[in-house]
């Protein structure tokens, strides 16, 4: 039942979840753009696309979670003309566009359309989002593997200069915080609540992660409200210093605006800004230039339009340059090497914000963090960092992507939380042998991002999700994920505590992620399951198997030689040399 | 010695930086015949750092109070520099660096004195002779002989010895084809592809001239590939020029088969940048990459401006056309350009390892090395005197082995299972094709070779790779055979930069060499507890 596909009950081999329901089907012509048009019969559940072909000589399948659909358009009408002229144009949110042709008698594309735009938008019909449909169990319960008090625990909190407060436990201080955040020892939540009225939307700056040995800390929050007239607020500044002096060998504390310093200048204008040096006298700003979300979401469509249908060929370097989608990526990620860097040569704390904290801020501390805490390098740690930093803490994961909701040019849109998984992916092959999950783990967070069918991506903050009782009435994408381990493991990890990893961010070390913007393109060489990491589960499987046999035959050994000699060597001991051995 | 009259200082106080990680070397440098030495203090390490003077590709050099500074880049894209005490010393040794470095002769150079322990003169050489091919040949089919028509390199002066040619075409018949082709090269086969009974062929062009001279047993000899194919066999004549530049190649005696003369046969003219403009591209690409200055943001667009890529996507390209034409349509395939010893050759190599199992392995890929590269007459000597750092006029250099070792490369990481041997070993065969202390890669055709005695007089390089110390870096751990054709994705966006070649002195932190190196481990514990087993039952 957990299997990933469900059952398969539904009309000979539709596969359906615990759940989901048939809505209608229909002939249609599929027109691949790689293969041209190929006849097909089309299922509409409320949860997916289905397409199998009917042509015998193309084994084709698509299978695509209406979640993924962004914008439904019908080309053609009645009286068009030409072959394939009149059916419907599905753009996705995963960099494809689907194309169904229909015939044009009788108004026939009137009722996929209209199921279409029913349940890939549901919350225009008042309808709930899959996620909530979803019957799907699992043997391992995916919400379980977060828990705020246990991953400050983890990280030795609270101690003597940081304490856990419930301030915000009916999210009274911050809407779009968690319930429990971290903060100085020092600092009463009175302190807390006056800061909170110069900070944007409340975002105070709060702990994200600690070092171990130096005590130097990562904080987040949002903008000041400085604004035009230059306003201070004496309770941030002396925040911010105790912040600081939670580390006494410390004279300054790091601030690392995201934004370009442009940009910060220009928020003033509508009441941000960012800490001036005369306000803040132990602390030190510097802005990490990366651009905001509406720049990033142009670059994504680029990219897009440089890889499908048609993959750019002539000038393909120049033109992925153009998009500057790498570029972005270079920014982000020398942004969080100087964050770790800061942190793990113990020379300051830092206080990380961009406008609003939730975006540009969410990939600097989580990637700093990744970099710093081999911990999050694991699939679990992975999934707690996710948890943490993007949705507990506020990534508006409902705007930025825009599940059930047909607003398909909605500003709020944007791939912050994809580039972040692109970043992760560039570390990833710099360093092979330090993630615990493989590629296809990055794939499968990306594919449920938007599939609606769990409820770990939805709504933009914890007390939505509290108000929905997401934890109670959806399945958790932690739950596949963890139930299926093997699949996602990376073969070459090796566990190192204490590892600090600097990728290089330089524009001849990044690449783009062709297996996954550009893994609907056949012609493109993409090799899934990786046949390195194939081959090499192979070896390892051999090599236990020998392990094995060594042990029994050691194990034989041992029991003839305890029955021949009067001081036996103890089996065990032998078996904990073996150990060591491998 | 004599060398010793351009030693002109012998000894210097000097201090090495390598770049990167390397800690720094202080200590005494010494310049020999053949090898720039370091020799650190005491307290530092005691390894003797060693410079063969044949891999500095130039010498830069500095002076500033009474000291001096000489940068040396090396052809296998390394770049040093020495610290030295004194000005004169500083002049003095650079001027020697650079003659020493640009010695022409042959026999004078060092793998004439290199005698490693461990290896006999004149092992390896025997391992891959013409005559072992043949007989792999011969297992396939008959249609085939060895001919030893070029026996004294009067045909053919670069060509080896022995040839493989139709069986029923005689040498006399070959001697005439070999004047009606440049520098003698008629056609010979270069693979037989067993599973559709067609041929690989090389050749150089035909002499055709203003006039559209014929040969009639040249026409004859490729009738005689058809009639040895399948039944009904066609022919595709791949010439890597332009066909204007082909065309215009008459008017300097050259030119192409005419159609009406080779019924069967028809010519595909698929064009790949030779010569000069590959070597700067080279130049531009080795330069682009140790730029450290220039704005990266424009990093993309600098690394297509080099067009190095596009090379390496023309040269797989064409080589999947050869292969196609033999694997999907049953054709025979002949490849010529102008001489016959560049493109030809890379795009009959690279045709092989697509096609042929055989040549993904270990052994099989040297011998491929051996036979379609070194035997078949690539002049080394001469496109291999300079790398990419030189300063003086690019006159015969060009990258084509490079660009056939990437090429290789870019199917190692499509088909990370299906090739026997790693990127240590391209990386391993690039540096001594520039400069070694082997013989394998000296002069520039057999005949050469031969008059320089280099079989009896120098080291194999291939037995130097072959011995049990150095597998670990040259194989693939991963390896299993895959008996099919790989066919590579030539999409621009499934070609990289070779990132082990061209930023292997400043890459990331980690690479693949870690996964391999943890492969390996896993591979030698296998072996490791399967040995232990019998032990293990004997002590019972």
């Amino acid at each position: 039942m957990s299997r990933e596909g469900g059952n398969q009950d539904l009309s000979e081999t539709v596969p359906r979840l615990p759940g989901e329901m048939l809505i209608t089907d229909k002939e249609v012509i599929y027109i691949c753009p790689f293969n041209g048009p190929i006849k097909g019969r089309v299922y509409i559940t409320n949860y997916r696309l289905y397409l199998r072909s009917l042509e015998t000589d193309s084994a084709l399948i698509l299978d695509v979670p209406l979640g993924v659909i962004s914008r439904i358009e019908k080309m053609g009408g009645a009286s068009s003309r030409g072959e394939n002229a009149y059916g419907l144009d599905i753009t996705c949110k995963d960099l494809r566009n689907l194309r169904f042709a229909l015939k044009q008698e009788g108004h026939s594309r009137r009722d996929m359309f209209e199921s279409l735009m029913k349940y890939a938008f549901p919350l225009a019909h008042s309808l709930p989002l899959f996620a909530f449909l979803n019957e799907e169990k699992f043997n391992v319960d995916g919400w379980a593997v977060y828990n705020p008090v246990e991953e400050y625990r983890r990280q030795g909190l609270p101690n003597h200069h940081w304490r856990i407060t419930f301030i915000n436990k009916c999210y009274e201080l911050c809407d779009t915080y968690p319930a429990l955040l971290v903060v100085p020892y020092r600092t009463s939540d009175d302190d807390l609540r006056r800061v909170a009225t110069f900070r944007s939307r409340n975002r105070i700056p709060v702990l994200s992660w600690i070092h171990p040995e130096n005590k130097t800390v990562i904080v987040r929050c949002s903008q000041p409200l400085v604004g035009m007239s230059g306003k201070r607020n004496k309770d941030d500044e002396k925040y911010l210093d105790a912040i600081r002096e939670t580390n006494r060998q410390i004279s300054k504390l790091t601030i690392y605006d995201a934004r370009p310093s442009v940009n910060a200048v220009a928020n003033k204008a509508t009441g941000g800004g960012y800490e001036s040096d005369d306000a803040y006298h132990n602390a030190e700003l510097s802005f990490l230039d990366i651009h905001n979300i509406h720049v990033m979401r142009e670059s994504l469509k680029k990219v897009k339009d440089i890889v499908y249908p048609n993959v750019e060929e002539s000038h393909w370097l120049s033109s992925l340059e153009s998009t500057h989608w790498l570029e972005h990526i270079k920014l982000v990620l020398t942004g969080a090497i100087q964050v770790a860097d800061k942190v793990s040569s113990g020379k300051s704390s830092v206080l990380v914000h961009c406008s609003d904290g939730w975006d540009r801020t969410s990939q600097l501390t989580s990637l700093a963090m990744l970099m710093l805490d081999s911990f999050y390098r694991t699939i679990e740690g992975f999934e707690i960092l996710v948890q943490k930093e993007w949705i507990s803490f506020g990534h508006k994961f409902a705007s930025r992507i825009g599940h059930g909701d047909k607003n398909h040019a909605d500003a709020d849109r944007s791939p912050i939380f994809l580039q972040f998984i692109d970043c992760v992916w560039q570390m990833l092959k710099q360093f092979p042998t330090a993630f615990e999950f493989n590629e296809r783990f990055l794939v499968t967070i990306l594919d449920h991002l938007y599939s609606c069918r769990f409820g770990t991506f939805l709504f933009n903050c914890e007390s939505a999700r509290e108000r929905q009782k997401v934890m109670e009435r959806t399945v958790s994408l932690w739950s596949l994920t963890n139930s299926n381990k093997e699949k996602f493991k990376n073969p070459f990890y090796t566990k190192e505590i204490n590892r600090v990893l600097y990728p290089v961010a330089s524009m001849r070390h990044l690449e783009l992620w062709v297996n996954y913007y550009i893994r609907w393109n056949p012609r493109i060489k993409q090799q899934q399951p990786n046949p390195v990491e194939q081959r090499y589960m192979e070896l390892l499987a051999l090599r236990d198997d020998y392990i094995k046999r060594l042990e029994d035959l050691q194990l034989a050994n041992s029991a003839k030689l305890s029955a021949a000699s009067s001081s036996p060597p103890n089996s065990s001991q032998m078996m904990s040399h073996l150990q060591t051995q491998f | 010695m004599e060398f010793s009259e351009l030693i002109y200082t012998g000894r210097a106080q000097a201090e090495l930086l390598r770049g990167g990680e390397a800690p720094r070397l202080r200590g005494t440098l010494c310049v020999t015949g053949h090898h720039l030495l370091l020799s650190p203090e005491p307290q530092s390490t005691p390894d003797l750092w060693l410079l063969l003077l044949r891999s500095v590709d130039s010498v830069e050099k500095r002076v500033a109070g009474d000291s001096g500074t000489i940068t040396l880049r090396c052809k296998d894209l390394r770049v040093l520099q020495l610290d030295i005490e004194g000005v004169e010393t500083t002049l003095d040794i650079a001027r020697s660096i650079e003659a020493l470095s640009s010695l022409e002769s042959v026999i004078t150079s060092f793998p004439f004195f290199y005698r490693p322990k461990g290896l006999r003169l004149g092992d390896a050489w025997h391992f891959h002779p013409p005559e072992r091919y043949y007989k792999r040949v011969a297992r396939e089919t008959t249609a085939w002989r060895l001919s030893e028509v070029n026996q004294d390199f009067s045909l053919c002066p670069s060509y080896p010895r022995a040839v493989i040619v139709p069986r029923t075409v005689d040498d006399d018949a070959l001697a005439r084809c070999a004047r009606f082709r440049q520098g003698g090269r008629f056609p010979v086969l270069s693979y037989h592809h067993a599973p559709t009974g067609t041929v690989l062929l090389r050749s150089s062009q035909p002499l055709a001239g203003p006039q559209k001279k014929r040969c009639a047993e040249d026409e004859e000899l490729l009738a005689a590939v058809l009639a040895c194919g399948p039944p009904g066999a066609r022919g595709f004549i791949v010439d890597t020029r332009s066909a204007q530049a082909a065309k215009q190649a008459r008017l300097t005696g050259g030119g192409t088969e005419a159609k009406a003369a080779y019924p069967g046969w028809r010519r595909l003219h698929r064009p790949l940048e030779r010569g000069r403009p590959l070597q700067e591209s080279f130049m531009r690409l080795v330069k682009a990459c140790g730029d450290t200055e220039q704005s990266m943001d424009l990093w993309l667009s600098r690394l297509e401006s080099c067009h190095w890529l596009a090379h390496v996507k023309e040269a797989l390209t064409t080589a999947c056309l050869a292969a196609q034409g033999m694997e999907r349509e049953g054709a025979c395939i002949l490849v010529h350009g102008t001489e016959g010893t560049d493109n030809t050759l890379l795009v009959t190599s690279l045709a092989q390892l697509i096609l042929d199992p055989l040549s993904r392995t270990m052994t099989g890929f040297q011998e491929l090395v051996e036979r379609e590269w070194i035997q078949a007459g690539h002049p080394f000597q001469l496109r291999c005197a300079h790398s990419a750092f030189s300063h003086t006029r690019p006159k015969h250099e060009a990258p084509t082995f490079l660009l056939f070792l990437d090429c290789v490369w870019q199917l190692s990481r499509q088909f990370p299972l299906s090739l026997e041997f790693g990127e240590g070993l391209l990386l391993t065969l690039f540096e001594h094709a520039y400069a070694s202390s082997f013989g394998t890669f000296l002069c520039n055709s057999e005949k050469e070779r031969c008059l320089c005695e280099v079989r009896t007089r120098t080291h194999s390089l291939w037995s130097a790779l072959n011995q049990a110390k150095e597998q670990r870096k040259l194989r693939n751990p991963l390896y299993v055979l895959n008996p099919l054709t790989i066919w590579p994705s030539v999409e621009p966006q499934s070609l990289r930069l070779w990132q082990g070649m061209f930023l292997r002195w400043s890459r990331p932190p980690e690479s693949s060499e870690v996964v391999w190196e943890k492969v390996w481990q896993i591979v030698a514990e296998g072996e490791k507890t399967e040995g232990a087993q019998p032990t293990a039952s004997a002590s019972a």
